[in-house]
């Protein structure tokens, strides 16, 4: 599904963000890339939908490489993607229903299908009741909530998501990655990255360890612990 | 319409400038219509006067009629007394009956009346008529008012040539206004372009609003121009009032043409749309 082969990215001669990262993810895993501030997660997850290009290396996710993708033909790549920001980028002067249909209307869906398809992905992370109202009125996790909503209700192939319960309580952090996993469990691959071990501890399967952008470590569990 | 409304205050702006910047180019338009409007109505039905010599023979004024007759562009030609020309001059100036009853003689010379027609009178065979009838014996005087109509068309083609001149210095600020609302208004939704593109938006899903925009405020600013301009064109008269007189005609402006209003609003939305799209290639990288 995702192949990284030998990726290297430089913002800064000298400076490696990542170094030479090789890793296989398959159709349907639930990965958790961790590791400190500084380290290179969000670069990688960055590289993978392409919001910037390795300096070295070749990307192939599923079957094309992403990197001779000409700019005019990215939104072919994100379309088979959810992505899920630390800090939401919700639109804020827009409802809750409209931050979660915008990938649908990008489509040219009918209205009637966008609504249906908006309330199940908002039913899913139980925000469904708050559909019309605006994100401001919301918590922090909610509004966190909604981002994945937004992230998952094309049905991607994959699911990215960059500390999606940085600055969340413990309870509310356990109920987002369950999100994930429910997700995670209806067949889309995820990618997720966080330095919270309690929670990595409590819900990875396969690892990746990263530290001053090379990968020091990989622990794949057989089975799930949920 | 939406983003349009939301950022009402500075897309106004805009469209104030464009119909302000366009109602430069109507007047100019409408000057020159009015001007050209003037040299085509001096134009037709157009008269050469040919004066004759008081002792002229009837041998003379046939030949004088012949010549006339025989010249391209002449419609028809007119004899014209001197009791006739004094009665025409008793009916136009009314005013004017003591001088004539202190004349001892009828001072009108005889004269014919070349009528020439509609194209003819800007032709050079007009010209040619002219002079060579003049050369004829027992012509005193030629009366031919073309210069003036030359005059005139000069005028309206100059009023235009301002109104290309100065409306093409407005319109061209007008372009670079458009392109830097559009820039804010990329700037003002830089989060929603950011997300739109993240969730695989299409660049002609992502650019079209903007153009749109960029359109919409051209068609306006131009409507509202035109909207201006028929105010004002109906406002001056009243705005003068009477005490022109003859020279009331020269500022009788005309509402520009069917053709014109339609290039104005297409020439408009054009501007509006390239405006956007200068903005959008340079503020809008995707």
């Amino acid at each position: 599904m995702i192949e990284l082969y030998h990726i290297s990215k430089q913002y800064q001669e000298g400076q490696w963000a990542l170094l030479d990262i090789n890793l296989h993810v398959k159709k349907g895993e639930f990965w958790f890339i961790t590791g400190p501030s500084g380290s290179g997660k969000t670069t990688l997850l960055k590289i993978i939908f392409r919001e910037i290009l390795p300096t070295r290396g070749q990307i192939i996710i599923d079957g094309i490489n992403i990197l001779r993708l000409p700019d005019h033909r990215i939104w072919r790549l994100r379309r088979s993607m959810g992505i899920v920001f630390q800090d939401f980028r919700l639109l804020f002067h827009k409802k809750v229903f409209d931050n979660v249909a915008i990938g649908l209307y990008v489509l040219g869906i009918p209205i009637k299908e966008i609504r249906r398809r908006v309330f199940n992905s908002l039913r899913l992370v139980n925000l469904h009741q708050k559909m019309w109202q605006y994100p401001s009125h919301l918590s922090y996790g909610e509004q966190q909530r909604v981002a994945i909503a937004r992230a998952v209700v094309n049905e991607p192939q994959i699911l990215l998501a960059d500390e999606p319960t940085g600055n969340l309580d413990p309870e509310l952090a356990f109920e987002i990655i369950s999100v994930f996993k429910e997700i995670n469990r209806q067949g889309t691959t995820v990618l997720i990255c966080s330095h919270d071990k309690e929670l990595i501890r409590h819900f990875g399967d396969k690892i990746l360890f990263l530290f001053k952008g090379k990968i020091i470590g990989k622990e794949v569990q057989p089975f799930s612990r949920k | 319409m939406n983003n349009l409304w939301q950022y009402r205050v500075r897309n106004l702006f805009s469209v104030t400038i464009i119909a302000l910047s366009f109602l430069i180019v109507g007047v100019f338009f409408s000057l020159s219509n009015n001007l050209r409007f003037l040299a085509n109505q001096l134009s037709e039905n157009m008269v050469v006067v040919f004066f004759l010599n008081p002792g002229i023979s009837a041998k003379e004024q046939a030949r004088i009629e012949e010549a006339i007759k025989a010249s391209p562009g002449v419609a028809r030609v007119e004899f014209v007394s001197p009791e006739q020309a004094l009665a025409r001059f008793r009916k136009s100036f009314p005013e004017l009956e003591d001088i004539l009853k202190n004349l001892s003689s009828n001072p009108f010379p005889a004269s014919f009346e070349a009528i020439l027609q509609k194209k003819a009178f800007l032709s050079e065979e007009a010209l040619g008529l002219v002079e060579g009838i003049r050369a004829l014996p027992g012509v005193e005087d030629v009366q031919f008012n073309r210069d003036w109509v030359k005059k005139m068309q000069s005028l309206s083609r100059l009023a235009r040539a301002i109104g290309f001149f100065l409306g093409g210095i407005l319109i061209f600020a007008s372009f670079f206004i458009i392109s830097n609302v559009i820039r804010l208004n990329v700037f003002a939704r830089k989060n929603e372009i950011e997300i739109l593109r993240l969730v695989g938006a299409t660049n002609t899903f992502i650019r079209l609003p903007f153009l749109l925009e960029g359109l919409t405020l051209g068609v306006l600013g131009s409507a509202f121009s035109l909207a201006l301009l028929y105010i004002l064109i109906k406002l001056f008269p009243l705005y003068l009032g009477q005490s022109l007189g003859a020279l009331q005609e020269f500022i009788n402006f005309r509402y520009l043409s069917l053709f014109q209003c339609i290039s104005l609003v297409i020439g408009s939305a054009l501007m509006g749309l390239l405006g956007s799209l200068s903005s959008l290639s340079r503020f809008l990288k995707i």
